[in-house]
C-alpha cells in the first residue's frame, strides 16, 4: 500500500511539472481509488477443511478480500494521456497500477489511435477496452459510478477486459436523444482468468507427473486460487446504446473462439449477451443489467455457462447518495457431469453510501451480505462453515479524478 | 476652463450611460460566435449538445469548437446550470465517464470573460459564453440567456 502510494505521488509530481509547461494538444487525466475491506467470516475455518494453506482466512475467490482489514482489493491508480496529432487523428493511452497485482507495476491498460472520418463517425485501432456492460469502459474509475465496485455477480462474468483490434463509433442524434453504435473486431491474448477451483480436480491434464509425463486427477481443496492463461480469437460484437443526459439504455452481443491450453480447450465458441439501463433523473439514481454467457461443451469446465443480474436504487440527498443493490448469479443450464463446469450461484444485498467531497472526489461506505446458493460456494473461496449462510463484507473507499 | 468642464460633463455622461448599459446587461449571459459565423442565432439545446461533446457542429452543419471559462469562474457555473442543466458534480461525473472511455474531452478552458471573447474573435468556428457586460463588436451574439 505504502509503496503503491509513493509511486503514485511520484508520478503526480512529474505530471504537475509537465502541466506547467502547458503542452498544446496534450491532455493528462488521472484517477485514484484507495480502499479497505473486511469480511466477518472466512470460509476456510472451523469445520471446513481448507487444507490449502494460502486459503486460510481468505474470503473472496480471488483471495483479495479476507477475514482481516486489507487494502489490495480496490486500491488502484490510473493515468490517461491523449494527444491530438491533427484535426482528424488523436492518440490515447491509459496506464493502470493495481494494488492487487503484487508488484504494483504500471501496465498499459489500453492504447489506441482514433481517426475521425466525419463528424459522427470515428474508427479506433489498437488495444481497446472491451465494452460488455454499462460501465466496462471506465471500470477502474470509481468516481464515475455509485458503488465501491460494480456488482460482481454480473461484472465478474467476463474475464476479458481489453482486446487488440478495432472498433467503430457511430453517433446519431435526434434532438436531445443521442445513440451510439459500436461494432468491433479483435482478439484477446495474454490475459488470465480465475477458474472454478472445483474443476482443477476434474481435468487430468492439470497435474502432470514430470517423471512419467502422465496426468492425474488431483482433487483441489477449497481455498485454492487458480488462474489459467486463455486467449479469445476472432472476436466480433456490437454495442448499441442510447439515451438523454438522464437516461441510458444499452445492449451488447459478442461471439468469440476461446482457447485455454491448460484445460485442453481450443477454439470453442463462446457467446456473451447483455442488456442494461441507467437513470440519473431529479434525485433518483437507477442501474440495472442482465447477462448470459454460453460456451461450447468442453470449454465450460473452466468457464461454466452463467447468467446474472443486478438492480441498484439510490436517492441523492444533497452531497449524500444512499443506495441499495440486489444482485444474483445463476447457472445457465450448464451441462452436468465429469469435465463440465461446476455451477456457481450466489445472491447479495449491498447497502451503500456515497458522499461528495467537493468536485472530483468522493468517499463511499458499503456493507454487503453475500449468500452462496444451491449448495455452491458462489464467488467465495470455499464453502461456508456449518451454520453460516452468509458473509458480511464491509468496505470503504476514497475516489479521485483529476 | 469652460471647455474642460464641458469635456468632463460629456465624460461623466458617457460613464453614467455606459454603467447603465452594463447594469442592464449584467444579469445576462451571452453565447457568442465569431463575426464570420453566418448563424443568426442558436437554441440552448443545440449549445448544450456542443458543450457535452454530443455534436461537433453548429445547426447548419459547420464545424463548432467550444471553449470553457476557467474552472472556478462564476460565469461557468451559471452557464452549466442555466443552459446545460448540470451542476459541477454531475458535470464532473459526466466527463469522467467520457474521458476514461476514450470517447471525448471537455471543451478547453481558456480563461475568463475577456480570454474567451478574444479566443472566439480569433477562431471562425469558435463558440463561447461570457457575461453580457463584456460584449463588443469583436464577437457575434448567438443567444442571450437571461
Amino acid at each position: 500500500m505504502k509503496k503503491w502510494l509513493i509511486s503514485a505521488m511520484g508520478v503526480l509530481s512529474i505530471l504537475s511539472a509537465g502541466q506547467a509547461f502547458g503542452i498544446e494538444g496534450v491532455r493528462v487525466n488521472g484517477f485514484l481509488t484507495a480502499g479497505a475491506t473486511y469480511a466477518d467470516t472466512a470460509p476456510c475455518q472451523g469445520d471446513v477443511a481448507c487444507t490449502a494453506g494460502p486459503g486460510r482466512g481468505l474470503v473472496s475467490q480471488d483471495g483479495n478480500i479476507a477475514n482481516k482489514v486489507g487494502f489490495t482489493n480496490d486500491s488502484r491508480f490510473g493515468l490517461q494521456i491523449s494527444a491530438k496529432i491533427n484535426s482528424k487523428v488523436d492518440v490515447t493511452g491509459q496506464l493502470l497500477s493495481r494494488a492487487r497485482e503484487g508488484n504494483y507495476a504500471m501496465k498499459a491498460n489500453w492504447a489506441f489511435v482514433t481517426y475521425h472520418l466525419a463528424d459522427p463517425l470515428a474508427i479506433r485501432a489498437g488495444k481497446l477496452k472491451l465494452t460488455t456492460f454499462l460501465i466496462s469502459d471506465y471500470l477502474e474509475v470509481g468516481y464515475a459510478y455509485p458503488w465501491i465496485r460494480p456488482p460482481q455477480e454480473v461484472y465478474y462474468s467476463n474475464p476479458i477486459s481489453t482486446i487488440n483490434g478495432l472498433d467503430m463509433l457511430y453517433r446519431v442524434n435526434f434532438g436531445r436523444f443521442s445513440m451510439l453504435i459500436q461494432p468491433y473486431y479483435g482478439a484477446s491474448s495474454g490475459e488470465q482468468a480465475l477458474v472454478p477451483q472445483e474443476v482443477i480436480g476434474a481435468v487430468p491434464e492439470t497435474v502432470v507427473n514430470p517423471q512419467t509425463g502422465v496426468g492425474s486427477v488431483q482433487p483441489s481443496p477449497p481455498g485454492t486460487v487458480a488462474y489459467t492463461d486463455f486467449t479469445a480469437d476472432s472476436m466480433y460484437g456490437i454495442n448499441v446504446s442510447g439515451g438523454t443526459n438522464a437516461f441510458t439504455l444499452r445492449a451488447g452481443y459478442l461471439k468469440t473462439l476461446v482457447s485455454a491450453p491448460a484445460f485442453g480447450v481450443s477454439d470453442k465458441t463462446a457467446t456473451f449477451s447483455s442488456v442494461g439501463g441507467s437513470m440519473d433523473w431529479e434525485n433518483i439514481v437507477l442501474y440495472s443489467e442482465y447477462f448470459q454467457r454460453k460456451i461450447e461443451q468442453g470449454a465450460n469446465a473452466a468457464f461454466p455457462d452463467q447468467k446474472g443480474w443486478y438492480a441498484t436504487v439510490g436517492y441523492r440527498i444533497g452531497k449524500f447518495l444512499p443506495n441499495v443493490t440486489f444482485a444474483k448469479l445463476e447457472d445457465n443450464n450448464n451441462p452436468v457431469g465429469q469435465g463440465y463446469g461446476t455451477p456457481l450461484a450466489q445472491s447479495s444485498v449491498t447497502g451503500g453510501l456515497r458522499y461528495e467531497l467537493g468536485t472530483g472526489a468522493d468517499i463511499k461506505f458499503e456493507a454487503e451480505e453475500v449468500k452462496p446458493l444451491d449448495g455452491t460456494r458462489g464467488l467465495l473461496i470455499g464453502p461456508l462453515p456449518a451454520g453460516k449462510s452468509h458473509v458480511m463484507i464491509y468496505s470503504v473507499a476514497l475516489d479521485l479524478v483529476f | 476652463m469652460a471647455r474642460l468642464l464641458k469635456k468632463l460633463t460629456v465624460l461623466v455622461l458617457v460613464v453614467v450611460g455606459f454603467s447603465g448599459m452594463m447594469n442592464a446587461a449584467n444579469a445576462a449571459l451571452a453565447i457568442i460566435g465569431n463575426p464570420a459565423n453566418p448563424l443568426e442565432g442558436i437554441s440552448a439545446a443545440d449549445v448544450a449538445m456542443i458543450y457535452l461533446g454530443k455534436s461537433d457542429e453548429f445547426p447548419d452543419g459547420r464545424r463548432a469548437v467550444a471553449v470553457d471559462q476557467y474552472r472556478h469562474s462564476p460565469v461557468r457555473a451559471e452557464f452549466y446550470r442555466k443552459v446545460v442543466g448540470m451542476g459541477p458534480v454531475r458535470l464532473k461525473s459526466y466527463w469522467s465517464k467520457l474521458i476514461f472511455s476514450g470517447r471525448g474531452e471537455p471543451p478547453r478552458a481558456v480563461g475568463g470573460n475577456e480570454a474567451v471573447k478574444r479566443w472566439v474573435a480569433r477562431h471562425p468556428d469558435g463558440i463561447g459564453y461570457v457575461d453580457g457586460k463584456v460584449l463588443d463588436r469583436t464577437v457575434k451574439v448567438l443567444l442571450i440567456v437571461p
